[in-house]
């Protein structure tokens, strides 16, 4: 059993707190990623999970241990690093033998797992070589290997694609979500790339200053975001934010932008009736901006006009940046749309994904 | 009127000849004091009245025997070696584990003491040399090999502190991170991950050791007498003895700078690869 648990912990170093009150409980074979900006202590809730960072406050617990004060070799734990930290001086076959013969196991079955090991990632003719004389994927699996052989109860892994190009970073993210479902182990990830976050891990944890901001799978990230942090983080291209007002008139509830008054959908409004008459920031997501042309099935449209500021043909779709007033949004929209830069086009908001989150506080309403 | 790419091939031409013309004179700058060392200590005395740079009429071993034997160089020689190894050996793994420790920690009151072990190389030698005099007597090990091997040793550990330091400092902390995970000690990461990765910055420290303990000169004068002394004093002590005979001289200069010259051919490329390590992006 491989439960993984951080019970309020907190990192300090001097003033700076880079962790604070972190609680969360990992589930034995869960494959939970922690995603977030540079400096909102990612890295360092996993350094203090693998032993590398002392814990100012609170408890880490693997399996039914508290592991506190355990040094890393006897938390039963591997991990791959950022830069692989491959041992430059040692071959292929030496870098993924070393934690196996640091434990004094026995040649022999060190032979047979390195061999083993290294034939299902596919690096097995590699095991002569030294770590300068591979490329960067092959690099990237050796360290997977290294940690690997060691069969450990839970594996750590720090942004390792990172250092890939876009083509093999997509070739890897599938190999590691594979490579979990065949070992059954708990992994934890680390990443800042949420695409990353959302493909592989069957939770996320979301992170800002130090804090946790959500903990979730994927899709409730994405749909319910706890706060405007969140919905911001996830998704790319992020998410359209606008300072609005709320409003209810005749029956109807609306959000004025500014540019455009929006109804909220029926559904919606008793949600939302406390803060009616307060300024609140009103969320979309590009993806939910059509254009008439093209509208989606199930949407909830309501027509703005918007100029046409840029475009940004990615082959299955434009990203369009619209202009109202000095206010500049995004719209991922049907590339055959027709839109041209400098002229006003239409523009369908899906109301059905509208989100609403307190001006002051940035929590969803 | 010679077209463009002519005139380009020639200009770079004309700047290859130059670079190797400037070259070949700084070589010979610093050749020629050399050459006529080598040369004079094959010669006779009657042969110098002719130029240094003059062939000698025979190659004979003669001035080096007299030399080796009666100059007692092999005396300086072999006490030159007694000091020289034992101040290397303890000055690197001394250095080597201080340097780990600046380099890879970061503990309460490290750059204080890191200034307190740079003193070493910033206090001129000449400014101690009375007190460590005295104190070696007080230790009773003045006129030992002790007293010429600890306070080189103590010298020694300065630059190499500093110089291993610096090394580490250019380690990535991942891969000793990485060892510490795979389940390495301290002294784990230092001799299995750190050492053999820092052969460059060793050999270079080697080197540098060797070629300024072989050459000391003031501490052996002052601590040593008799058959302590090593071959830099040695030799000076021959402008006494053999002052009229300079090819004997000359043979004892040989003898002297000849180990650092091996040491330095054996591992150039190491020194240098030492030498710049951290300069370029590996």
């Amino acid at each position: 059993m491989a439960r993984v648990v951080f019970d309020h912990v907190y990192k300090r170093f001097g003033d700076t707190e880079a962790v604070a009150d972190l609680d969360i409980d990992i589930e034995d074979k869960e494959f939970l990623v922690f995603v977030g900006p540079s400096g909102c202590g990612k890295s360092t809730s996993l350094r203090m999970l693998a032993g590398l960072e002392e814990i100012s406050e609170g408890r880490i617990i693997i399996g039914d241990r508290v592991v506190n004060n355990v040094p890393p070799k006897d938390r039963d734990i591997a991990m791959v690093f950022q830069s692989y930290a491959l041992y430059p001086h040692m071959t292929v076959y030496d870098n993924i033998a070393f934690g196996l013969r640091l434990r004094k196991t026995p040649k022999q079955i060190i032979d047979e797992r390195v061999k083993e090991t290294s034939d299902s990632l596919g690096i097995g003719h590699l095991l002569d070589r030294r770590p300068r004389q591979l490329s960067g994927g092959q690099r990237q699996r050796v360290a997977v290997a290294r940690a690997i052989v060691r069969e450990p109860a839970v594996f750590l892994m720090d942004e390792p694609l990172s250092n890939l190009d876009a083509k093999l970073r997509v070739e890897a993210r599938a190999f590691i979500s594979k490579l979990h479902q065949r070992l059954g182990t708990t992994f934890i990830y680390v990443t800042h790339d949420q695409i990353e976050a959302m493909t592989m891990g069957t939770r996320i944890a979301v992170l800002n200053a130090g804090r946790l901001q959500q903990i979730d799978s994927p899709t409730n990230l994405y749909n319910y975001p706890a706060n405007k942090f969140v919905a911001g983080f996830i998704g790319s291209p992020s998410m359209n934010f606008f300072d609005a007002m709320l409003k209810e008139s005749g029956g109807r509830m609306t959000v004025d932008l500014g540019f455009t008054e929006l109804e909220i959908p029926a559904d919606r409004t008793d949600r939302y009736r406390d803060h009616v008459g307060s300024r609140v920031t009103f969320g979309l997501r590009p993806e939910d901006i059509h254009h008439p042309d093209f509208p989606p099935q199930g949407v909830i449209p309501q027509m703005v006009m918007a100029d046409v500021d840029v475009i940004e043909l990615m082959g299955n779709e434009k990203i369009v940046y619209l202009k109202n007033d000095d206010i500049v949004y995004l719209a991922r929209m049907d590339p055959r749309s027709d839109v041209r830069v400098g002229l006003e086009t239409g523009t369908l908001f899906n109301m059905a994904n509208v989100h609403l989150f307190d001006e002051q506080t940035g929590e969803t309403l | 009127m010679l077209r463009y790419e002519q005139r380009m091939v020639l200009r770079k031409q004309f700047q290859a000849g130059l670079t190797y013309l400037i070259l070949t004179i700084f070589l010979l700058v610093a050749l020629l004091p050399f050459t006529g060392i080598v040369l004079t200590s094959f010669k006779e005395r009657r042969e110098l009245r002719d130029s240094p740079f003059s062939l000698p009429e025979e190659w004979k071993w003669d001035n080096y025997e007299d030399a080796w034997t009666g100059a007692r160089f092999s005396t300086y020689f072999k006490s030159s070696v007694y000091v020289v190894v034992p101040v290397v050996v303890i000055a690197i793994i001394l250095s080597t584990m201080s340097g780990f420790g600046f380099g890879m920690y970061k503990f309460r009151g490290d750059n204080i003491l890191l200034f307190i072990i740079m003193l070493g190389l910033m206090v001129p030698f000449e400014a101690v040399i009375i007190p460590l005099w005295q104190l070696m007597g007080q230790l009773g090990i003045r006129d030992t090999y002790w007293a010429l091997i600890l306070p080189q040793v103590a010298l020694s550990f300065s630059f190499g502190t500093f110089w291993m330091r610096a090394n580490f400092k250019n380690i990535p902390t991942e891969i000793v991170d990485a060892a510490v995970v795979d389940g390495c000690s301290m002294w784990g990461v230092l001799w299995r991950i750190l050492f053999p990765l820092s052969r460059p910055a060793l050999v270079s420290l080697v080197v540098l050791l060797f070629m300024w303990t072989w050459n000391e000169f003031f501490l052996i004068l002052v601590m040593a007498s008799g058959d302590l002394r090593t071959l830099p004093v040695g030799l000076a002590l021959l402008r006494g003895r053999y002052a009229s005979d300079v090819p004997v001289m000359a043979a004892g200069s040989v003898m002297v700078l000849l180990p650092v010259l091996v040491i330095y051919v054996l591992f150039q490329r190491q020194f240098i690869r030492g030498m710049i390590s951290g300069a370029v992006k590996s």
